[in-house]
């Protein structure tokens, strides 16, 4: 038995050993972690303690022409919770109650938005303030949850521009692999739609930097005084060349339709005074978490409120692109101005087929001036069939049909200019006839432009020929005091000698003055009007109404362009639309110019 | 009379500076808390310590011989306070009754049934005249030891358990038994823990076969430990479908610390942390940013080893290492040198009772070991664990004063 027995000193010697051999142990773990490792843990302790604060910048406001406010900030509470310190089954659901969520939502949203479970994750934008007077009073009852105050977007109420302003929302993944965005991270807000994006670099401003300590809980402990912070660069402001006035005036005089889109330009500059899509939604929504409900609303409508539709909404223009196959003709020596064509009795044969006139007991003989004054469709028949397809094709092409204005809004669309290389292609050759240029020299058929681009087909009318790039920003004012203004930049000059371009506006002022005109209704004592009716056939169901007025004639500043969708006849509709729209923005530019006169009476 | 120049003042004045280092680091451990009750743990350490300090003045003024016959008198009232704790005891966590508590006190039975466990079983292997490797002598020793074990296992509290089996085993060592035969006697445990996947648990097993060969137990035991271990391996799967969740979540937390930051794992995490952040020299006293702003968790008491770490660095934990390897190197020479083999013996339970909670904590804030609630002997806050220790640094130094009595 002897052998399983072992001596007093071999018993000692095998302890000491196993102390010393845990001794090893535990000094190498020591010196693994304080000497191997000591960086990287110190790294991780930093990592702990020093939370890296980003100081969102205030968001640059929006004005109009005449200095009100369009978009301001307002403050709001965001909650937000820490997922390694909520209390299960006392946070949430205590949370809930507060907020109107249910718990399962709040933890899909601490799921999508946590950055770490030791970091605050948003639950919920702009709770009411009762809400955050309650986390303040009982925020033993709310482990784990805290908030902060933030600025949102106030967008000005019932302007309907939000075709112009756009909103902003929480940057998405996508949307930050595109647009290579510096200084963001999921959630952080960023321009959608409209001017919200086209200058969201510049609306922005520059992020700034704090470093604070906190706690394990999360609770800060104060600033860390190791490094130091960056301050925010405020964003700039931008000043616009609309006019809230007019602005409003528009969707009043929208308001009885279903739908429709109002641009009003300033021919001088190429400054947008007003624009309007209708119905609109409210940008104010996307300021704070849109319910599901609501979003669904939207997004069906068949109204399509989310449409920008004077800019991306493609109409057949009718018979307010008259102009251009007048134009044509007369630059194209094709008639002169004192040339009557065939008569119209109403209708014009062309091959076997008759194409009406709108009017079915027919306008007789007419002039150039005439027929754009009575809108006769035959005296277009005419010039379209002398000209042909591809020459009408490219006075629209240098008209700016077809072709994007490039206004400082995304989501333009360019509309479409067919020509006979077109209709090869959709048709094959010669599997079309020559009678689809008659459609086309009244604005119908295949043709479809924006509005926009027809409100600055008619700043070239007005300005003799010069046609000044859209645009919304009038003004930049930077957070450092500079300021850079738009200087109007000139896109195009309408293919018409001074000659034509009389008999055209001529043609304009005759369409509310004339005898015959189409828009007889809208002629005034204060101030006088040219314009043009349009009516637009669409396959879908009743004819779009179109107009676009121009005033006052003698020294145009104003130029708008109004679609209603499925109205009727351009004079029964649009024009008065946008009469009330003119009549806002004389109003004020007369009232201003009695003021004027009546200061200047006083001098000698 | 005492001849106070005769005590082992080196080890004693290693165990008081380890006492004083702790108290040092329980103050920082809670100098930034709101509550006045916690920033005065280091206060109410301090106070523990004259309370230890007695206990182990009345321990070396004891004759030995009190010890060693009232051992087993001992042992059993212990066992009939584990059983009341249960029936009347209190606790701190909800989930067990752990202590009696007399006001603000609260005395855990199963810290008195450890230095009568070591009395006990030293004793009957001082005693008995049955051979080492006897059925018989092994059989009652263990039972020694399984008997307060169940008790506190009831409670339930594994690594207090754990610290009595440590016990036993270097008990069988020192009273003689070689490491061949011991290592056959534990194998099953090791079986149990080799199961956890049936290749490692076949290769463990091709081991045993051949130390049973080089070793050659005998048939009877041969075969006893060959069936052991084969029920043992059988048996885990079975036994891991029966734990308690928090322990299998210990385990499992241990072996991947990533698989529950929030909990346990984030623990272990956290303490690696603030020992590595803390280099060579550390943060410095009060300054340790893991431990004041309260990313360590357990500061006072499981973890204030990683206090250390973080504000005294590499050194400072050396120097702590050094003064416990010390205490552990002069009680192996105190056992060698008793004649006493009564003496001999408690001096190797107290050590071994030491020394484990020593490496499991240490382990434990280096993330080597698994979170089982054993406090670091000397330095964590804690009364009675304060006094036990000293009360077994007592019998050590009494031990060694008196090596020349049989």
């Amino acid at each position: 038995m002897e052998r399983y027995i072992l001596s007093l000193a071999g018993r000692e010697r095998i302890s000491l050993i196993l102390i010393f051999l845990t001794f090893l142990f535990l000094g190498g773990g020591l010196v693994k972690l304080q000497l191997i490792d000591h960086s990287e843990l110190a790294a991780q302790s930093e990592e702990n303690r020093i939370r890296v604060v980003p100081i969102t910048p205030r968001r640059g406001r929006v004005y109009d022409r005449e200095n009100r406010i369009i978009i301001d900030n307002r403050p709001s509470y965001t909650v937000s919770v820490v997922a390694s310190e909520e209390v299960r089954d006392q946070t949430l659901p205590n949370l809930a109650e507060l907020i109107s969520l249910d718990t399962l939502q709040i933890r899909r949203r601490i799921k999508k938005n946590m950055v770490s479970p030791y970091q605050p994750a948003p639950v919920k934008r702009d709770i009411p303030f009762e809400a955050v007077a309650v986390l303040e009073e009982q925020n033993e009852k709310f482990p784990g949850v805290s908030y902060r105050m933030e600025r949102v977007r106030q967008y000005a109420d019932s302007l309907g521009a939000e075709v112009v302003t756009g909103h902003v929302g929480d940057a998405s993944p996508e949307e930050l692999e595109q647009r290579g965005l510096e200084n963001l991270r999921l959630g952080s807000i960023i321009g959608k739609k409209g001017l919200e994006r086209q200058y969201d670099p510049l609306l922005r401003g520059i992020e700034g930097t704090a470093y604070i300590e906190v706690f394990a809980s999360g609770q800060i402990r104060g600033a860390y005084e190791g490094r130091e912070g960056i301050e925010a660069v405020p964003g700039a402001d931008l000043t616009l060349t609309l006019d809230i006035d007019v602005q409003k005036a528009c969707i009043q005089a929208l308001d009885t339709f279903c739908c429709g889109a109002i641009v009003a330009l300033d021919p001088r500059t190429g400054g947008v005074l007003a624009m309007t899509s209708y119905p609109s939604y409210d940008a104010n929504i996307f300021s704070s978490v849109i319910p599901e409900s609501l979003w669904t609303a939207i997004s069906t409508d068949t109204t399509h409120p989310l449409l920008n539709r004077p800019l991306s909404g493609q109409y057949p223009p009718g018979s307010t692109v008259k102009f251009i196959t007048v134009g044509a003709a007369l630059e194209e020596h094709l008639i002169t101005p004192t040339s009557l064509l065939k008569p119209c009795y109403g209708g014009y044969r062309f091959g076997n087929r008759v194409f009406r006139c709108w009017n079915p007991s027919g306008h007789g003989a007419l002039n150039a001036a005439h027929s754009l004054e009575q809108s006769c469709d035959v005296f277009m028949y005419q010039l379209g069939q002398k000209m042909g397809v591809d020459v009408l094709s490219e006075y629209y092409d240098k008209c700016g049909f077809g072709e994007k204005t490039g206004i400082d809004i995304p989501g333009e669309v360019a509309g479409l200019n067919p020509n006979s290389r077109y209709y090869d292609e959709r048709y094959g050759k010669n599997k079309w006839t020559a009678g689809l240029v008659l459609n086309n020299s009244i604005g119908q058929g295949e043709i479809l432009c924006t509005p926009l681009q027809l409100a600055q087909f008619y700043c070239g009318l007005a300005n003799k020929g010069v046609v000044y790039r859209p645009h919304v920003v009038k003004k930049v004012v930077y957070a450092d005091g500079k300021v850079t203004n738009t200087a109007p930049e000139e896109i195009l000059r309408l293919p018409f000698s001074k000659g034509t371009m009389d008999v055209l506006l001529e043609g304009l002022r005759l369409v509310v003055e004339g005898e015959h005109g189409t828009a007889r209704s809208l002629r005034n004592p204060d101030y006088s009007i040219g314009g043009k009716t349009g009516t637009a056939q669409n396959p879908h169901g009743l004819e779009h109404s179109l107009f676009v007025g121009v005033a006052p004639l003698e020294a145009p500043e104003i130029i708008v362009c109004a679609v209603v969708e499925n109205a009727g006849h351009g004079s029964e509709v649009a024009a008065p639309v946008v009469g009330q729209v003119i009549r806002a923005y004389m109003s004020k530019r007369l009232a201003r110019d009695e003021v004027a006169s009546l200061n200047g009476g006083g001098q000698p | 009379m005492l001849n106070y120049r005769d005590l082992d003042w080196k080890l004693i004045g290693a165990v008081l500076l380890l006492s004083l280092i702790g108290v040092l680091l329980i103050m920082s451990a809670q100098y930034y808390a709101e509550s006045e009750y916690r920033q005065a743990f280091y206060a109410r350490q301090l106070l523990w310590l004259l309370f230890a300090l007695i206990a182990f003045a009345v321990v070396i003024h004891l004759p030995l011989r009190l010890f060693d016959v009232g051992a087993y008198l001992l042992y059993g009232i212990s066992l009939a306070l584990l059983i009341m704790v249960l029936i009347f005891g209190s606790s701190r966590l909800g989930d067990a009754n752990r202590f009696f508590t007399f006001g603000p006190i609260s005395l855990a039975p199963s810290d008195i049934a450890k230095i009568a466990f070591v009395l006990a079983i030293s004793r009957f292997f001082a005693y008995t005249k049955l051979p080492v490797t006897s059925k018989r002598r092994l059989a009652v020793s263990a039972m020694m030891c399984v008997i307060p074990v169940a008790l506190i296992l009831k409670q339930p509290d594994l690594g207090t358990a754990l610290v009595f089996f440590v016990v036993l085993f270097a008990l069988w060592f020192w009273s003689g038994l070689s490491p061949g035969y011991l290592f056959l006697i534990l194998s099953p445990l090791v079986s149990l823990v080799a199961a956890s996947h049936w290749l490692s648990w076949a290769i463990y097993f091709a081991v045993l076969l051949i130390i049973i060969g080089l070793v050659r137990p005998g048939a009877v035991m041969g075969i006893f430990t060959v069936v052991l271990n084969l029920a043992f391996g059988i048996i885990t799967p079975f036994m891991w479908g029966r734990m308690a969740d928090y322990q299998k979540l210990r385990i499992l937390t241990f072996l991947d610390p990533g698989r529950d930051p929030r909990g346990a794992g984030y623990q272990i995490i956290q303490s690696k942390i603030s020992i590595g952040s803390g280099g060579i020299f550390g943060k410095g006293f009060l300054s340790g940013s893991q431990t004041r702003l309260e990313f360590l968790p357990e500061r006072h008491t499981d973890f204030v080893f990683s206090v250390l770490g973080e504000e005294f660095g590499l050194w400072g934990s050396m120097i702590v290492l050094f003064l416990f390897l010390y205490i552990f190197y002069r009680a192996i020479r105190i056992a060698v040198r008793c004649r006493s083999r009564f003496a001999s013996n408690i001096v190797v339970g107290a050590m071994a009772i030491l020394l484990f909670q020593f490496v499991i904590n240490v382990g434990m804030t280096l993330g080597f070991m698994p979170v089982t609630g054993l406090a670091l002997p000397l330095l964590s806050y804690g009364g009675t664990a304060l006094v036990l220790a000293w009360t077994l640094v007592g019998l050590i130094v009494s031990a060694d004063y008196r090596w020349q009595e049989y």
